[in-house]
């Protein structure tokens, strides 16, 4: 955990902390939902404010007279809706920029994001989970490549030549050459942010979800979330495709390959739909 | 909107969606899919007929749900080839004139076969074409990366950009 935190203390550039996210998070579960503690959190952050109003008020939402604020957008949209946006708007801020030492240009992070956690979340929704965790926890789940990306980018031959030639995973080659890997530092991230620690557990083992245990059905579902966004080219950079198939995220969920690639299908149609919610998405 | 240069008019790319196909005669368009995972990309061009297209498969076999492949045939390999070829055909694209370009089917490091998507695409791709007594022209197939592949319907030529390399590299020049 030392070695962990040292590393990203001498990172210059760290990600902004989504401050608002793990506030409003345990507030989702609760039966009577304060709505002036939702708007209290929310507002907390302006721009944010500003932007889920916009959103309520875009295309996406059309034929309803426009809101002007806060308290009543989320009247009108209900709290998870407006929780979506407020994971659209901050997740895009944090996960939206180039990041060169992985080949990873701009937006491609946050499309690659958006895209594991709508696989995730269908997968979830049909097995009865709380998808909402499980959609927050998948957009996450590589946030630990913005700390890394720095260090990897004057080494890149080496990292092509580890996967390439030796055959490790870009996680392994991570941890060979840097000393930590991008998914504990991602879930480390998460844990100083407060995020719960079932989260921070998924996304720390996003790649080996057994190791998760007790979460390692919210492990499963991201990394099966993962997995579908690479298959489906939304994994993009350099060696994207450098990780290991892990055949026991399916046993946990009671899954076959078959199922995969109905949630492949099923993360076409959905992911279009997200797309245009999440309007920052966009084709080059 | 920005209004059209004269250039932009005679230089237009159709986007191929993923389990969708395009096919044209029109000399002024690029066929173009954008990332390719464990998917593949075949384009198809007929250099006399000037006829080209390009399907972007996502899974290997229809058996899994005959309904999509019904309403959808570029998601699946078996209904989406016979689809690609028809519709070349009915712009008098000649079998044995055709040359067949592939990208895709990135793999992931996997040896328990759950997640060989990619391989199994190339697989069902390989075995169809042989059933018919065709050859793929040029590929670039597998590996650890997504693609993206254009054809250009003027000359015949696909391109591919590889994600995380700064430069487009030529497949296959007619």
């Amino acid at each position: 955990m030392q070695e962990l935190d040292d590393y990203i203390n001498k990172v210059k550039h760290l990600p902004p902390a989504p401050v608002v996210l793990p506030q409003l998070l345990p507030l989702l579960n609760q039966p009577d939902i304060d709505c002036s503690r939702v708007v209290e959190v929310i507002t907390y952050d302006q721009s944010l404010t500003a932007a889920v109003i916009q959103t309520c008020n875009s295309a996406y939402f059309a034929g309803r007279s426009p809101v002007d604020d806060i308290q009543e957008a989320i009247q009108r949209l209900g709290f998870r809706e407006v929780y979506q946006i407020v994971l659209a708007v901050s997740g895009a801020r944090v996960l939206g920029p180039a990041q060169k030492g992985y080949g990873i240009a701009e937006g491609e992070l946050w499309k690659h994001s958006v895209c594991t956690a709508v696989a995730a979340q269908l997968m979830a929704e049909d097995k009865g989970e709380d998808t909402s965790l499980v959609f927050t926890a998948a957009l996450m789940h590589d946030v630990g490549k913005l700390v890394l990306a720095g260090a990897l980018e004057s080494i890149y031959a080496k990292v092509v030549e580890e996967t390439e030639q030796n055959q490790y995973s870009l996680l392994e080659t991570e941890k060979k050459l840097l000393g930590v890997q991008h998914a504990e530092v991602g879930g480390r991230l998460l844990a100083r942010w407060k995020f719960p620690a079932n989260l921070v557990s998924a996304v720390w083992f996003h790649h080996q979800p057994e190791a998760a245990k007790p979460h390692e059905k919210l492990a499963s579902y991201v990394y099966l979330g993962n997995m579908i966004a690479h298959f489906m080219g939304y994994g993009f950079g350099h060696q994207a495709f450098a990780l290991r198939g892990r055949a026991e995220a399916l046993e946990i969920l009671g899954l076959t390959a078959d199922d995969l690639a109905r949630y492949m299908m099923k993360t076409l149609e959905k992911f279009e739909e997200v797309q245009k919610l999440f309007g920052a998405l966009k084709e080059d | 909107m920005a209004s059209p240069t004269i250039a932009g008019l005679f230089d237009q790319k159709v986007v191929v969606g993923i389990a969708d196909l395009a096919v044209s005669n029109n000399p002024t368009l690029t066929l173009a899919t954008y990332s390719l995972g464990s998917c593949l990309g075949i384009s198809i061009f007929d250099p006399v007929a000037k006829v080209g297209g390009l399907l972007h498969v996502m899974l290997p076999e229809s058996k899994i749900d005959p309904d999509k492949a019904e309403r959808q045939p570029a998601m699946f390999m078996d209904s989406g080839i016979p689809a690609l070829f028809r519709a070349a055909y009915e712009l008098k694209a000649e079998k044995h004139r055709v040359q067949i370009c592939v990208a895709g089917g990135a793999q992931v490091m996997d040896s328990s076969g759950f997640f060989s998507i990619g391989k199994r695409n190339y697989e069902m791709l390989k075995s169809i074409l042989n059933e018919h007594g065709l050859k793929i022209h040029a590929e670039q197939v597998g590996g650890m990366v997504s693609r993206s592949m254009y054809l250009n319907l003027a000359t015949g030529e696909v391109r591919l950009k590889v994600s995380g390399q700064p430069e487009e590299v030529i497949l296959c020049r007619n």
